[in-house]
């Protein structure tokens, strides 16, 4: 048994007034002088005891009439057929909850919530809702289900939102996608936001909710907000010893509802504060403001810019990272050293490894005859140049450098013998030296294709129109990667690692006699990020944004990875890549096989932006033409207990029972008192 | 009819304060009915002329008279005002019970008050006796007009008593008769019943009439009451909780048998018995008392 209007039940309090009533009266009867009470005293006893019974049960059937009134207007149903009035119109319902960075201003994640809650209030048991939490996708997933209270619950336990940006379209393709398995006609997608305009960037006018998906927007954002945000911080991420003082930029704007004309932005250098500068958007929308910092010694530094004078505070930092690196010592054994600069493969290499005012290279030149394994280990990488007459012990001594951990690049010219370099290079070239190719006057090679993904030639991913008129036939060995190739199909860049070094053989010479890459505009970049490349594991990225995914292992071959969040938290990773989503900012602490590393993790500036839309906006966008004007859910449901309750009729058959009731009560009442 | 009824309505009775006056409504208003009355004239050798006077029996007027005259006269004979009629009034406590119109010692000394009026008119004399369980009043029967005012002096005087014992003024009345006399009880009877019957057949014996009006309220015969109370006896203050309607029928019952017993042994004894309602006209009290005179003498 079930009642439509249960508070009316309330009323079965009143069965206790004729109880009451009796109780009161009981205790005060009134007198009545009479001529004589002989007859009255010869009343038998069983009579006596008749009339008490009598009072009882006219006391008990008056109670019984009230509360037979009460659930009357309480409009009862048997549990049939509230099951079927249930699932005459059930309700299938995805909420949104916004969980973006910028749902933590103020308490408008906190009515957020509750608007949640008062949605779950308003359902009853039958309907089936699903519960997603997003910013530019979908934090959490909790999928059509009838378990109101668990989703209760979640919404309950939600402590606070993430630091992620707000994108509506894809949150509400999900939200339409879990609705194609709703099993109700019923349909509706409730987003609770604060309804960010640059949520809706990526609005796509062609899309809609599918037809007959209700949708309702709940704005909770906060009427009147100010907030002053770093929307770009400019700092180098690596630098070389003894480098200059170096400029970091911060681009302060005000993006609250009130505007915001003042404040401070610091600079923090390792923890400890080296700058700071007033904020004047007076008469600007926008300031840049410039510091100078020195990062002497070498390692990584971490930084902090941050700006003061708004109350929202979680996005009032940016960090980042720089790495301060030693110089690449590089060893130069230049075969054919010539006094004619133009044919001097060392002049080339030394042009374009020293030009650069703070060149990370420490260039060393010796001839062929000084190369020695002490020479070797004090470089970090060996050039050989058009060197074609090394000594068996020179050569063994190479081939242990680069066992040992030692890079080399390898570019022979014409003083190269093929039978002495592949006898002596044969456990550490990349390629067999086979013919060497001479074209005619006319007649050159150039670089047909490249691998853009190699660290070497991923930045230099343009037109090498370098001419090619001489050149080494090469075999490449199977271990070997080509990572250029010549026109005519023959490699012209080959890679190989052997033991802890890597080893690179260009095909033709670093002068001009046989071609004129040096005189290429890609000529420096690309013997730099050669050296680069082979002394130096790949540049690693140190700053990222929330949301985005990487790993913190730089090396990508650790072993032991310890890493810590921004506030402390130890990171428990889900995969062997080591491979983290950044959810909050600050700095990420990581261990590498005992070598420290930092990442520095960002909010994104546009979700600072407290630029509303409209929700109508967002309505006449996504709501399918073809859906109903849906009617609301309490008109609906009114509706149908009317229409259910109708030929059920049981309040008539209680009211009849009461009148039936008091009939009784009057035929006992009168035999008791008349 | 129904206007000399109305005059005789107790309810209206009790708004005169005038006892005479009453009693001469009520005796007036009995008479102007009595003119078709069955009952014949009296006795003996003719004595004198008297002037006619409403409810004398048309037989009595000397016609030829009359015819002379043009005016009524009635023929009065030598024995006519020879009746003793000692009218004994119980004032118990009880007889004060009213349950909302005349109570019914008001009723009985209104009842009083006619009949002596009637009888001192009909030249008979006439006494009084008024009791609880002893007796407050006694004016022996005489037949003058000064009398009259006396008796209705005195019953305009009854106030409620106490308890009740009509055996006492009855054994006395019994030992002051010398004649034959008539003697009217109006009572509630609400004493011991046996021992008033055992009375009242002494009486009897003893060569007088007897005539009993028991008294009762209407919500005494009838029970009326609907709420639960508490009920006080009037006369011994003894309390009684109950709900009437539950109990009616048997209280009902058990004055039926009481009233039964007393209307039973009345007769049996040859004391005439009246039961009155006190919501009822006062004309039945007096035909029974006219029956009775015309019956005895």
């Amino acid at each position: 048994m079930v009642f439509i209007s249960p508070l009316f039940l309330l009323g079965l309090m009143a069965a206790l007034l004729p109880i009451a009533i009796h109780l009161i009266r009981k205790e005060k009867p009134p007198k009545l002088m009479f001529s004589t009470i002989r007859f009255l005293k010869k009343t038998s006893k069983k009579l006596i005891l008749f009339q008490h019974i009598q009072q009882w049960l006219l006391l008990l059937l008056r109670s019984v009439v009230i509360a037979l009134l009460v659930m009357a207007f309480a409009r009862p149903l048997i549990d049939q057929t509230m099951a079927r009035l249930l699932d005459a119109d059930p309700q299938s319902a995805v909420i949104l909850l916004d969980i973006s960075m910028s749902m933590r201003y103020g308490d408008t994640f906190d009515r957020a919530k509750q608007e949640a809650l008062d949605i779950l209030r308003t359902m009853t048991s039958g309907d089936e809702v699903a519960l997603i939490g997003f910013s530019d996708s979908a934090e959490f997933v909790r999928e059509l289900n009838t378990d109101i209270d668990s989703v209760r619950s979640v919404i309950a336990d939600l402590e606070e939102p993430g630091y992620g940006a707000t994108r509506y379209m894809p949150n509400l393709r999900l939200a339409d996608q879990l609705l194609e398995e709703s099993r109700y006609d019923n349909r509706v997608v409730y987003l609770i936001s604060d309804f960010q305009d640059s949520g809706l960037q990526d609005l796509d006018e062609g899309w809609k909710l599918a037809p007959g998906v209700a949708f309702n927007g709940i704005d909770v954002a906060t009427e009147e907000s100010s907030n002053l945000v770093l929307t770009d911080v400019r700092s180098p991420e690596q630098l070389l010893e003894d480098a200059a003082e170096q400029l970091i930029l911060a681009r302060v704007r005000s993006t609250g509802t009130l505007y915001l004309n003042q404040g401070e932005v610091t600079l923090s250098i390792d923890g400890v504060m080296v700058d700071r500068a007033p904020v004047n958007l007076a008469d600007r929308s926008e300031e840049v403001i410039s510091f100078s910092a020195n990062f002497d010694t070498q390692g990584t530094h971490v930084g902090e810019v941050r700006v003061n004078g708004d109350n929202f505070d979680d996005d009032n930092s940016f960090f980042f990272t720089v790495d301060v690196l030693p110089k690449i010592r590089v060893l130069l054994v230049n075969g054919e050293a010539s006094e004619n600069w133009f044919d001097d493969e060392g002049h080339w290499f030394g042009l374009a490894v020293s030009s650069a005012a703070q060149s990370p290279f420490e260039l060393s030149s010796i001839e062929p005859a000084e190369l020695s394994a002490a020479v070797l280990r004090r470089n970090d990488v060996a050039v050989l140049l058009n060197v074609g007459d090394l000594s068996t012990a020179q050569a063994e001594a190479v081939g242990e450098y680069v066992n040992n951990g030692g890079s080399l690049l390898l570019a022979p010219g014409d003083r190269v013998n093929p039978d002495i370099f592949n006898r002596q290079f044969a456990e550490i070239a990349p390629a067999t030296i086979g013919s060497q190719g001479q074209l005619g006057i006319d007649d050159y090679l150039v670089i047909a294709d490249f691998d853009r993904r190699h660290p070497i030639l991923r930045p230099l991913d343009s037109d090498w129109l370098a001419r090619f008129q001489g050149h080494w036939s090469l075999s490449a060995h199977a271990e070997s990667d080509v990572l250029m190739q010549f026109d005519n199909t023959e490699p012209a860049l080959l890679e190989r690692e052997v033991g802890n070094g890597k080893v690179i053989l260009f095909a033709s010479s670093l002068d001009l006699e046989w071609n004129n890459l040096a005189l290429q505009g890609l000529f420096l970049p690309f013997v730099h990020e050669t050296l680069r490349h082979l002394v130096q594991s790949e540049k690693k990225q140190g700053s990222y944004d929330i949301g985005e995914s990487f790993s913190l292992d730089p090396t990508g071959e650790g072993q032991s990875v310890q890493a810590m969040t921004p506030s402390g938290d130890d990171i428990v990773f889900a995969n062997d890549d080591f491979v983290v989503t950044a959810t909050e900012p600050g700095l990420i602490s990581v261990n590498v096989d005992q070598v420290d590393y930092r990442y520095a993790v960002n909010i994104l500036p546009e979700e600072s932006d407290f630029t509303r839309a409209a929700v109508a906006t967002l309505y006449d966008s996504i709501i399918n033409p073809d859906t109903d004007i849906t009617q609301s859910r309490e008109v609906r449901t009114t509706q149908l207990i009317e229409e259910l309750e109708r030929p059920q009729r049981m309040w008539w058959w209680i009211l009849i029972s009461v009148m039936l009731l008091i009939l009784a009560e009057a035929v006992v009442a009168n035999r008791t008192y008349r | 009819m129904s206007d000399s009824i109305n005059f005789l309505d107790p309810s209206i009775l009790a708004g005169l304060d005038n006892l005479e006056l009453r009693a001469r409504v009520v005796v007036e208003g009995f008479l102007s009915g009595m003119h078709k009355s069955p009952h014949r004239g009296f006795s003996v050798e003719f004595n004198d002329y008297r002037n006619y006077n409403r409810g004398d029996d048309m037989r009595h007027v000397d016609w030829k008279l009359y015819a002379r005259s043009d005016k009524f006269y009635i023929k009065q004979y030598e024995d006519e005002t020879n009746v003793r009629c000692v009218i004994v009034l119980d004032t118990s406590a009880s007889m004060a019970y009213s349950s909302g119109g005349i109570s019914k010692l008001n009723y009985g000394v209104t009842l009083a008050s006619a009949l002596a009026y009637f009888i001192m008119r009909q030249r008979d004399a006439v006494g009084l006796i008024t009791f609880d369980d002893e007796i407050k009043e006694f004016l022996p029967p005489k037949c003058r007009q000064p009398h009259l005012m006396r008796i209705l002096r005195a019953l305009s005087q009854v106030k409620p008593g106490t308890k009740t014992d009509v055996v006492k003024p009855l054994t006395n009345l019994a030992a002051t008769l010398t004649k034959k006399s008539i003697v009217v009880l109006i009572t509630d009877m609400l004493d011991d019943e046996e021992r008033i019957i055992r009375t009242l057949q002494n009486l009897r014996a003893m060569g007088n009439d007897v005539i009993t009006f028991q008294v009762m309220d209407d919500a005494e015969l009838n029970f009326p009451f609907n709420e639960a109370s508490e009920f006080i006896d009037m006369e011994n203050n003894e309390s009684f909780i109950t709900t009437p309607a539950t109990i009616r029928k048997s209280y009902l019952d058990n004055l039926n048998v009481f009233l039964s017993y007393c209307k039973k042994q009345c007769q049996t004894s040859g004391v005439d018995y009246c039961l009155l309602n006190t919501a009822n006209p006062l004309d039945e009290a007096l035909s029974s008392y006219m029956s009775k005179r015309a019956k005895s003498f």
